[in-house]
């Protein structure tokens, strides 16, 4: 049987929505424990927002709660209680991660900022994701992934010069959170095994986004221009954006090597090579127009397929625009064995997105989403040693 | 303050242009000492993007902000692969180095011998990651791609657009940074696996796959549901109104996001309109969401007379979602991002002190992860690595470089020249066509940078 990466790690997950989550999906799928410790009543806000099946809210169903928590354990637990605050700590006691994203001051306000705890568990590992971070003028300032899209500069350079500028869809400050906690933790992982002890790690959502700042900065601090969003083009290298096609759209990139030769080639015009706007990068990036109408009229004739295989075939990075109908479908990822069928209790099977990447010693491996409070028993009876007519009382008084 | 965590961990790098740079320039901020590798016939084509000043004269190639940004603090070597000689330099390269990162097509590490199992056989515990775009395996495996066009091949596009129009990519290679991290932290797995075993490991990431959980629920909605989600905007589902609204002045806007009817309240008062609130068009989230037009239109006739970061700012301290869309230029004057060390100043040769941004959005009490140095010079290490791990003489270094072997000036696919004015961007054609905003020659004062 394969080792995993993480074995004999364990993680406290007090973190709800997507951010927090995803960070502790990637340490659970490699193989560490994590318990995710929700609120008995609600659980993880995730659990309330869909999708659900036929669209009947069901906390056991959501979608996105069941794509952002495979492989954990679910205690539920009321934080705001002492009684809850005493097994909480009890908890982290015997974890080296802690997980939490409230509003900065919250857990302090609980007696259980790092402050409180790092005498006592000096080994612990302890992060925090904000919107801002801990510190600095916007700290408590409240953001959603639109708005620190706005912020990071993203979506300044997003969508039509003559509209309003565009967010990403989806929720990629939380994924970009979400990645920048996971690395920051194995990094404190890393340096606990050099040095000994834990540490506080502090992750903002807004300069987790900035990390993806590819040349807006740059373009400034470098050369004093402010970039504007372009149709989301890169100028440097025209085209490179999503055109039409005749069933649909392509994402027509040339790459480095692509002019004059193959993408003449490629529109079955041969003679286009000596022309100015195939041999020309810059004057083909200012008289776009004119360049997309020599493309143009052979993409319209000839389906998305088609172009990408010949494309690629003249070694051009074109690509297929896809969503979940086609990803699902998509030949390339079933032979690589990226979509997996898991069952779950309640919401019964269903096809999860895969691993991010394969590791040959120690494969990462995923499992079900765990129901509200699934574990309470194994968790608080079997590690932590509460007896039984303890968790009865304890589920009494709504603690647990 | 002690050691980085990944100090005495060697990585060489092998990767171009940004996301194999990238995780290796998250290791390098972590402590690992990063030698990045170059061909004298394949310069990474990034080198040519976004000159400082846009100047092409001299030695370009070490200046380019895009350069700089995914490679400061690591070194520098350059050798010839196409020559037999520059493929053993490498190889002998690898038994000292815990770590190899690449994002080539598969097929590129096979032909020069250089794939896992031929660097397992010299460094038996040698962490290799590859990064290729669809991954080691598969119909897709020999693709050629780009951050750029992956981002609508992994799905994100799909959510992403005007609500009338088509998908939309974001204005970035925005699967670039991410598989960069990923990678990284894919790296540090196998780091804490061969701390406890002794055993290297090979990484398989497909940029295509590392991006597609960001559409997770979406997936789930047709799993579930056999449904696409609609394009939206820069609406929510759930929050009403949200959307993003026209300001005072050229091209500046602001992003509102109502979560619920005491933030609607809290709106209309701080924006002087407390009938609005009063309105039964809005006075529930899902009136809201039904007269969405009319709100935006209401909303924006304010906006329309506000400076969009003091909006901001009113709207905020009234506990409402509200952000200023930022240029590249209020990024890096932001006073939020600048308290927090969001920028470090990084030497340029020939131009300078220049903020780059940090590569990790996280801050440890314990060490400071940021750019440790300025990027290297083409070929800037050739000799302090060649002669100080593989022993060689100076005369060898030296005659290696007579035979063109290693070097410190690129071979370029045109005359130098004409590489030269190739470099240089017609920034006020982009101007002209609305591609940019400005170009300020004064932004080194505005910036707080000397000279």
């Amino acid at each position: 049987m394969p080792d995993s990466a993480l074995a004999g790690i364990r993680v406290i997950e007090l973190a709800q929505g997507v951010a927090g989550p995803y960070c502790g999906k990637l340490l659970a799928d490699a193989g560490a424990e994590v318990i995710k410790v929700e609120p008995p009543e609600a659980g993880d806000r995730s659990r309330n927002l869909g999708p659900f099946p036929d669209d009947i809210p069901d906390r056991e169903k959501s979608g996105l709660y069941l794509h952002l928590n495979t492989n954990k354990k679910s205690v539920s637990l009321d934080a705001g209680t002492a009684s809850g605050r005493t097994i909480l700590k009890r908890l982290l006691a015997k974890a080296d991660i802690l997980i939490e994203s409230f509003p900065p001051g919250h857990m302090p306000g609980l007696g259980l900022g790092y402050d409180d705890l790092k005498e006592e568990l000096s080994d612990l590992i302890y992060c925090s994701i904000t919107p801002f971070g801990q510190t600095g003028p916007y700290r408590d300032y409240k953001a959603n992934s639109i708005a620190l899209m706005a912020l990071c500069g993203l979506m300044y350079v997003t969508g039509d010069p003559d509209r309003e500028p565009l967010a990403t869809g989806g929720y990629p400050a939380d994924y970009f959170a979400a990645l920048n906690a996971w690395v920051a933790i194995l990094a404190a992982l890393a340096f606990r095994e050099r040095e000994g002890g834990g540490q506080y790690i502090d992750v903002s959502m807004l300069e987790s986004l900035g990390c993806a700042d590819e040349y807006n900065t740059g373009m400034y601090s470098f050369m004093g221009a402010i970039r504007r969003r372009y149709y989301s083009r890169h100028l440097f290298s025209y085209p490179m954006d999503i055109y039409a096609c005749r069933d649909g759209q392509v994402v027509v990139v040339p790459g480095a090597n692509g002019f004059p030769t193959s993408m003449a080639l490629l529109v079955e015009q041969p003679e286009l090579e000596t022309h100015m706007l195939f041999t020309n990068f810059w004057m083909r990036a200012i008289q776009s127009q004119e360049f997309d109408a020599l493309i143009q009229p052979w993409l319209d004739a000839h389906d998305a397929e088609d172009i990408l295989t010949r494309a690629q075939e003249l070694r051009l990075p074109f690509g297929p625009v896809l969503g979940p109908k086609t990803l699902l479908a998509n030949a390339h990822l079933a032979e690589r064995g990226f979509f997996q069928e898991i069952a779950h209790p309640e919401a019964g099977k269903l096809t999860h997105c895969g691993l991010p990447f394969l590791m040959s010693e120690t494969p990462l491996e995923t499992g079900p989403s765990p129901t509200l409070g699934q574990h309470n028993e194994e968790v608080l009876s079997e590690a932590m040693g509460y007896g039984r007519e303890e968790l009865i009382i304890l589920r009494e008084r709504g603690i647990i | 303050m002690p050691d980085l965590p990944l100090a005495g961990i060697r990585v060489l790098d092998l990767g171009q242009v940004y996301a194999g740079p990238t995780c290796a320039r998250v290791l390098c901020d972590l402590g690992a000492e990063v030698i990045r590798v170059e061909g004298i016939n394949r310069m990474d084509t990034i080198r040519n993007l976004f000159l400082a000043d846009n100047d092409g004269s001299d030695d370009y190639w070490n200046r380019g902000s895009y350069y700089v940004f995914r490679n400061a603090g690591k070194q520098s070597v350059v050798l010839e692969f196409t020559d037999s000689r520059g493929v053993e330099l490498f190889s002998r390269l690898v038994p000292q180095v815990d770590i190899v990162v690449e994002n080539f097509t598969p097929r590129v590490m096979k032909n020069l011998g250089l794939d896992y199992e031929s660097l397992r056989r010299l460094r038996p515990d040698v962490i290799v990651i590859s990064m290729s775009g669809y991954g080691q395996n598969g119909p897709w495996r020999d693709y050629a791609a780009y951050g750029t066009g992956l981002e609508a091949v992994s799905g994100t596009c799909s959510l992403t657009g005007y609500r009338d129009g088509p998908p939309t990519r974001t204005g970035i290679s925005f699967t670039d940074p991410m598989s960069g991290l990923m990678g990284a932290g894919a790296v540090l797995l196998a780091l804490q696996y061969r701390r406890r075993t002794g055993k290297g490991q090979f990484i398989d990431l497909s940029q295509h796959e590392a991006a597609i959980p960001l559409i997770g629920h979406a997936l789930m909605d047709f799993v579930m549901n056999n449904r696409e989600q609609p394009r939206r905007g820069n609406r929510d589902l759930v929050a009403a109104p949200q959307g993003c609204y026209r300001c005072r002045g050229e091209d500046n806007w602001l992003v509102i996001s109502v979560a619920d009817d005491n933030q609607w309240r809290r709106l209309a008062e701080a924006v002087g309109h407390p009938e609005w609130a009063e309105d039964e068009r809005f006075a529930d989230i899902l009136s809201r969401h039904g007269h969405h037009d009319q709100l935006d239109a209401l909303i924006e006739a304010w906006t329309r007379e506000q400076d969009h970061i003091e909006a901001m700012h009113l709207l905020q301290r009234a506990g409402i979602t509200a952000a200023a869309v930022l240029n590249g230029k209020e990024v890096l004057l932001d006073p939020h991002l600048r308290e927090r060390g969001a920028f470090d100043l990084v030497d340029v040769p020939g131009a300078g002190k220049r903020p780059v941004p940090r590569v990790l959005g996280a801050r440890f009490s314990r060490f400071e992860a940021k750019a440790r140095g300025p990027a290297p010079k083409l070929g800037e290490h050739n000799r302090e690595v060649l002669q100080g791990l593989l022993d060689l003489s100076n005369e060898e270094v030296t005659r290696l470089e007579e035979e063109g072997v290693i070097g410190m000036e690129p071979v370029l696919m045109y005359p130098l020249p004409i590489a030269r004015q190739m470099v240089v961007q017609p920034l006020f054609s982009f101007k002209q066509m609305g591609a940019l905003l400005d170009i300020e020659p004064d932004y080194k004062e505005q910036l707080g940078l000397e000279g």
